[in-house]
């Protein structure tokens, strides 16, 4: 039994088309899986509708057993789901602190090791923590969006095109630290 | 030299001090719209009925207490009945939120959707409203009318321009500071606040955090009742409590929000200093002021007022409509409409 599978997804936004067609997607615990595909593909949409954010016509998502697909996307945050989309990922006009408080939103213990954990991993957050989240680059911006996904301590963490517009050196370091 | 010092005096009285007191009213209008703006994503056209509401029931429990005696004499009776006007107010915003703007929410509706129901519950409440209380007049302040006036500072500088300050003007400045501290502490360093910006920010990314949206929005809701109220009492014992000025008084307020930066709170207070100081210097006529700068033999004929009072709402509509051409977001960089 896997820990997350989404199996036989077919939706699409609204009323329209079904931009899923019958699309399974199974991940086991402890694993990294990646989807790769060409430009409209689908891969985002899968990512979305894995988190309730595409209305399923047919399927279902389950977590660790449990059937998660009527769940808002809000519930299955605090199920242990975390989701780092492609595009507008960091609340711009919070600082880097604020960012990575509101990742932490729905816990209501003491966050400040989680905080700390995440400054360990990316130590450039740390010395950034007062700016606001909108002045930072590409590559610190998806730090801080990681970082803000990381603070809920999920158990499931996707990122969507986690290197989109990021310098190839970026993108290595940045890797050497989400693996 | 003492000819400069009346004409300061003379400025300050007739134009800083009202122009303050009413930047003050304005800005806290503004706060409720860009507050709605930035959270529910729409223009709340009944944000004007909304004050006045909330100044109604102030008056209505005012009235209450009066004729039971309670006096808190210097200060105006209506005070006491802010905390009656607030709760009725908060009640009011969450019950039409839960009637109209639930439903469109939920449907996902355009924004000019929520924008015509406002417009429609605008109606309502005027409608509500002037059957309630009546379409007259009303004088609000009672107590003491001022905390010095023109007569007294002539008399202690031994000037010939007097220089009065209002106990109205006093409270509405007073009150002004503290409710914007009191909010900007609350969106700064609270947990709910924090919530509330992060959600104006990224509506989809606040969901993936795990923020409830409902919650967000009732205290949106919450905050605007109480700065509603308070702007809307505020006003009216400033000037008057006539429900027809509501309806006007909507212009300056969208004006100052959107000069602002809508969306942006810090935005809507400059705002609201930037229209109100306009109109009143716009409106204000400057020949007295000039007469005791120049000497006697030039001194103007006309009253060099560069436009009538009748069409002092002309002012807020220029400026909207050049910021709107020039700088769309705003002063403070908003959202663009």
């Amino acid at each position: 039994m896997s820990f997350l599978s989404g199996e036989h997804m077919t939706g699409g936004y609204g009323g329209g088309a079904n931009i899923l067609e019958d699309c399974t997607i199974t991940v086991d615990r402890g694993e990294i899986a990646v989807v790769v595909g060409p430009n409209g593909a689908g891969k985002s949409t899968a990512m979305k509708a894995i988190f309730g954010m595409l209305d399923l016509r047919e399927g279902c998502v389950r977590l660790d057993g449990e059937d998660i697909t009527a769940l808002s996307p809000q519930a299955r945050v605090r199920k242990g789901m975390g989701f780092v989309p492609q595009t507008a990922n960091v609340f711009t006009s919070m600082t880097v602190e604020e960012n990575l408080e509101m990742g932490a939103f729905i816990r209501d213990d003491d966050i400040s090791e989680t905080m700390a954990q995440v400054f360990a991993l990316f130590p450039i957050l740390e010395e950034k923590r007062g700016q606001p989240a909108g002045e930072l680059s590409g590559g610190q911006r998806q730090q801080v969006a990681i970082g803000r996904a990381l603070m809920t301590r999920p158990q499931l963490l996707m990122l969507d095109e986690p290197t989109a517009g990021v310098s190839p050196i970026v993108m290595d370091e940045l890797f050497d630290r989400i693996i | 030299m003492e000819d400069v010092t009346n004409a300061a005096i003379l400025i300050l009285n007739f134009l800083f001090v009202p122009g303050l007191t009413y930047g003050c009213q304005l800005a806290l209008g503004a706060l409720g719209v860009t507050l709605v703006y930035g959270i529910l994503r729409f223009s709340n056209f009944a944000h004007g009925e909304t004050m006045s509401f909330g100044a109604m029931i102030c008056i209505l429990v005012m009235w209450w207490l009066q004729s039971l005696g309670v006096s808190i004499a210097p200060l105006p009776t209506v005070l006491l009945a802010l905390p009656v006007g607030i709760a009725a107010t908060v009640l009011a915003c969450l019950l039409m939120d839960r009637w109209v703007y639930r439903f469109y929410r939920r449907q996902k509706s355009p924004p000019v959707t929520l924008l015509v129901a406002s417009i429609g519950l605008m109606f309502l409440l005027h409608g509500g409203i002037r059957f309630a209380i009546g379409p007259d007049d009303r004088v609000v302040g009672d107590g003491a009318r001022f905390i010095f006036n023109a007569r007294e500072f002539r008399h202690a500088t031994g000037l010939s321009e007097g220089l009065a300050f209002k106990t109205s003007q006093g409270i509405t400045i007073v009150v002004t500071v503290l409710l914007v501290a009191a909010l900007f502490w609350f969106l700064n360093r609270t947990r709910a606040g924090k919530s509330m910006r992060a959600f104006s920010d990224n509506e989809d990314l606040a969901l993936l955090s795990g923020i409830n949206p409902d919650r967000v929005v009732m205290i949106t809701w919450v905050l605007t009742g109480i700065l509603a109220t308070i702007a809307g009492t505020l006003y009216g014992l400033d000037k008057s409590y006539k429900p027809f000025v509501f309806l006007q008084l909507l212009l300056p307020i969208f004006a100052a929000a959107i000069v602002g930066g809508l969306g942006n709170p810090l935005g809507a207070i400059a705002g609201g200093f930037v229209i109100a100081f306009s109109e009143v210097s716009i409106t204000f006529a400057y020949r007295k002021f000039v007469a005791y700068l120049v000497p006697e033999s030039w001194e103007p004929e006309g009253l060099l007022q560069l436009l009538s009072t009748d069409y002092k709402f002309a002012v807020s509509f220029v400026i909207l409509v050049l910021v709107l051409l020039i700088r769309p977001t705003g002063i403070f960089r908003g959202k663009v409409i």
